[in-house]
């Protein structure tokens, strides 16, 4: 083997910061104890204030976005928040919280283990960012043209079995268009905080419809945020924040049954084909 | 509107048909075609089988020995590595040593370090060696390489970030050499990409360059590459959370109010 003279190992001296920085939260220290703080305000506001003046709705959308919401916004984020709050026992994140919790696995760790499955990109959190920066990419354009024209042009990538994502957030679900997607968009639609995205992914939606596309749930949460003006990286993170509770709640309900009390697929269903 | 067809969905409910293998009782375990207990326990190393596991294919051993030496190379206690500090957070807050590793490895799922760069190196260079067929020559596909970066070296597997230099690829260098391993296509490029932007930049190969032209002459792709290195860093973190578990609680970096740099609005009122 050819001997080589290797590079002497030596610090780029990277300069990094002295503290950490923070907009969102600060922590007044105690007369006493420097560790222990005496008020936490929020974007400037007193938390205790908060707790007794506020909803949580508008404690969540301050926390990320820096100011308080209008009423319109908080009716936004807030049915979205209710439309979003259980995947439902048939999604793989929830029936990952269920198989943690039937095993007994330790309750905290439920929603991490479940969590950690919703950032997938199909379905998940993982399709949320894209969802909105396709939505920002092509709002000035016609929503039905862009969508006939992307059904000609991608036609042939559809695949011959299994559901096609025309789009992030836009697809077949189990070979069909899903329906509730599109119901909690047509309800949000009509909120008076709805945005131009939300306005958008409609029309696409609908022009895809005869072709057994339409609105996704990743896509539906992607047009809100979108509007509420939250950036797309935020996005992944916010679709798992709204789900989490249905997580949890599914996995602690199967925490309290026997292990038996969920299928185990039999030896004679279980088939081995290496093929 | 038609009715879908939803036979893809019917055929799968109830019954799961695996191409890996799978356990009957009273009969035996099976992996990739293997009776695990006959054929493979005790009979082959445990990476033999992670990389069966990732890959479908069972390797010879020296592969295996330097995936696992290389998997030394790679994660080490030092408590100030990204993934190696959350390990030590969950150790000073009393997490489980499972929750903690296990949150350690799913913070290398990052763009900056950790494994999925590693997807990218060898993305780089067996990109550069189909260049390099295509009658480019290596001073070309460095130039054009960085030409995507304003000029500079950014091209993933060399210019490693914190250090110049890299202490591991002499190390793995040595591994392949006493494994018998000689140096293949990609391998003899990648040296040679080195070369050139040792004399330009002074920037050389780090391990993922080395690593990403090794395993490509082995014909391994990136994405095996990402799967066989999954838990790549769980030791690291397991060891920085040890050192914290076994101290009292909350004594990693503790934090005063102060020491946080409050940069946003100045109180107010509702």
């Amino acid at each position: 083997m050819e001997v080589r003279k290797h590079q002497k190992v030596t610090s780029r001296n990277d300069v990094f910061a002295d503290k950490i920085t923070t907009r969102i939260w600060e922590e007044v220290p105690s007369e006493n104890n420097p560790y222990i703080a005496s008020n936490n305000r929020c974007h400037g506001y007193d938390l205790i204030e908060l707790m007794q003046q506020k909803s949580y709705v508008d404690m969540f959308y301050l926390l990320f976005r820096g100011n308080l919401p209008s009423l319109d916004e908080r009716q936004l984020l807030e049915q979205l928040m209710v439309g979003l709050i259980n995947p439902g026992p048939r999604h793989p994140a929830t029936r990952a919280a269920m198989n943690a919790g039937v095993g007994k696995s330790d309750p905290q760790n439920i929603l991490p283990i479940s969590l950690t499955i919703m950032g997938g990109e199909y379905l998940g959190a993982g399709a949320v960012e894209g969802a909105m920066r396709f939505m920002r990419k092509h709002r000035r354009e016609n929503p039905v043209e862009t969508a006939d024209a992307m059904l000609t042009e991608l036609a042939e990538q559809r695949p011959k079995e299994g559901d096609w994502h025309i789009a992030p957030g836009f697809g077949s679900h189990f070979g069909g268009v899903d329906l509730m997607p599109s119901k909690l968009a047509a309800v949000l639609a009509r909120l008076p905080a709805s945005g131009s995205m939300l306005d958008w992914g409609m029309g696409f939606s609908s022009a895809l419809n005869k072709k057994e596309i339409g609105w996704l749930t990743v896509g539906v949460a992607a047009a809100v945020f979108a509007d509420l003006g939250f950036h797309p990286r935020y996005g992944a993170g916010l679709f798992q924040l709204l789900c989490a509770p249905g997580l949890l709640a599914h996995g602690m309900e199967q925490a309290n049954k026997p292990i038996t009390a969920m299928p185990f697929v039999s030896d004679k269903a279980y088939v081995i084909d290496y093929e | 509107m038609n009715k879908p067809d939803t036979s893809l969905w019917d055929k799968q409910r109830n019954k799961i048909i695996s191409k890996k293998g799978g356990w009957f009782v009273g009969d035996g375990v099976y992996c990739h075609g293997y009776n695990m207990m006959d054929e493979l326990v005790g009979k082959v190393s445990y990476m033999q089988v992670v990389m069966l596991n990732a890959t479908g294919r069972l390797p010879k051993r020296p592969v295996a020995d330097w995936f696992e030496a290389v998997h030394i190379c790679l994660s080490w206690p030092d408590s100030r590595i990204w993934c190696n500090h959350i390990g030590a957070l969950g150790g000073t807050m009393r997490a489980s040593a499972v929750a903690s590793t296990v949150a350690g490895v799913l913070a290398t799922d990052s763009r900056s370090y950790g494994i999925k760069p590693l997807k990218e190196g060898v993305a780089f260079i067996q990109a550069a060696m189909v260049a390099l067929k295509g009658e480019l020559s290596v001073d070309e596909i460095v130039v054009n390489e960085c030409e995507k970066h304003g000029g500079k070296p950014y091209i993933m597997g060399y210019a490693r970030p914190i250090a110049k230099g890299d202490e591991r690829v002499p190390a793995m260098e040595l591994v392949a050499k006493n494994l018998g391993f000689s140096v293949g296509e990609h391998l003899k490029l990648a040296y040679e990409i080195d070369r050139i932007l040792l004399a330009q930049f002074n920037e050389g190969m780090n391990i993922n360059g080395y690593m990403s032209a090794f395993l490509s002459d082995l014909h391994f792709t990136s994405e095996e590459v990402y799967r066989i290195c999954a838990t790549l860093v769980a030791s690291g973190v397991s060891a920085c959370y040890v050192d914290m578990r076994d101290r009292p609680a909350e004594t990693f970096l503790p934090l005063k109010c102060d020491d946080i740099d409050f940069q946003g609005k100045p109180h107010r009122t509702l």
